[in-house]
């Protein structure tokens, strides 16, 4: 089940910031992804300390809380991608699919004559593909 | 989603952009006129960088970049490679397109403007016209490159050099 999808520019500015849980902890779930933040920096800028590779998009799991895991992806143009799911046994593949797909539907917002950048993706279709993309993640998780 | 616009179609989309900026809305200023058109440019390059940088690993360096401006960049825009790439190492990149697309229709002869320059003073040739015409189709693809190397995190200024038609270089400075 995924928490919270997030939106961050190359400024560390929010671009988009969706949480998917009914319950109050939207304020929690908000600190949880400022914090990966910084997670984020410190993978990119050292990239000994880590296993992974210079320059890969996809980021893994950047660090388990109690009952979270949050996943990070970094586009090209310095865009983070953040995602928060409360599933604690889930697949790497799902997680890179999922951001494959989030990245496309990303590309076709911002592609949008009328969305400024630096702004927020203010996309009602963007918004709806992403809830798409979050419920085709719960039910292949799931099956 | 894959649907596909005729080449005419952009070809007839960017001389009527020039046109309208350079002879209706800033046709007493051709300075602002450039700049307008250059600011396009650099909002289609933003959008198009994160388009064709999907599914790519990320770029470790200057060169990198304007590697894959060269190449992918390119073939996506224009269907075929940049010619020849020089640097010196210390910040400017000429690119170099032997062909330049957009170009291919623009008249490289001068003898058309003849009656036009007899009106105004001797120091407008036909030639300085028709450069002037023609650089003003270029600030488009300058601000396109500025717009997708800013995206990728290299600042920087974009001329274009014609000096000799339908060959075009452009001449990147990054901003250290």
């Amino acid at each position: 089940m995924i928490a919270c999808v997030a939106v961050v520019g190359h400024q560390n500015n929010p671009l988009y910031l969706q949480s998917f849980t009914e319950a109050d902890d939207a304020l929690k779930l908000h600190h949880i992804v400022h914090c990966s933040l910084d997670v984020i920096d410190e993978r990119v800028n050292n990239p000994k300390r880590s296993v992974l590779t210079l320059n890969e998009t996809f980021l893994g799991l950047l660090f388990p809380t109690e009952s979270y895991k949050v996943f990070g992806y970094l586009t090209n143009t310095k865009v983070k991608f953040i995602m928060v799911t409360t599933d604690l046994d889930v697949k790497d593949a799902d997680v890179r699919s999922f951001f494959r797909r989030f990245h496309a539907a990303y590309v076709d917002a911002v592609s949008n004559p009328f969305h400024v950048p630096g702004k927020k993706i203010a996309s009602r279709i963007f918004a709806g593909r992403v809830s798409g993309i979050v419920k085709t993640f719960a039910l292949g998780t799931n099956g | 989603m894959g649907r596909e616009v005729a080449e005419s179609c952009i070809d007839g989309v960017i001389i009527e952009m020039v046109s309208a900026y350079c002879k209706r809305f800033y046709a007493t200023k051709p300075e602002l006129a450039a700049r307008r058109i250059e600011a396009i440019g650099y909002q289609v390059g933003h959008q198009l960088i994160e388009r064709y940088t999907v599914e790519r690993p990320r770029f470790s360096d200057h060169l990198e970049a304007i590697k894959f401006i060269c190449k992918d960049f390119w073939s996506e825009l224009f269907k075929k490679q940049i010619d020849n790439l020089k640097t010196n190492h210390r910040g400017t990149f000429v690119l170099q397109d032997n062909r330049f697309r957009w170009l291919t229709r623009v008249s490289i002869d001068p003898s058309l403007d003849i009656n036009e320059a007899s009106l105004e003073s001797s120091a407008v040739t036909p030639e300085n016209k028709a450069a002037e015409a023609t650089s003003m189709h270029l600030y488009f693809p300058c601000g396109i490159i500025r717009g997708a190397l800013s995206n990728l995190g290299i600042p920087c200024a974009v001329s274009a050099d014609i000096s000799n038609l339908p060959a075009c270089s452009f001449v990147v400075r990054v901003k250290a």
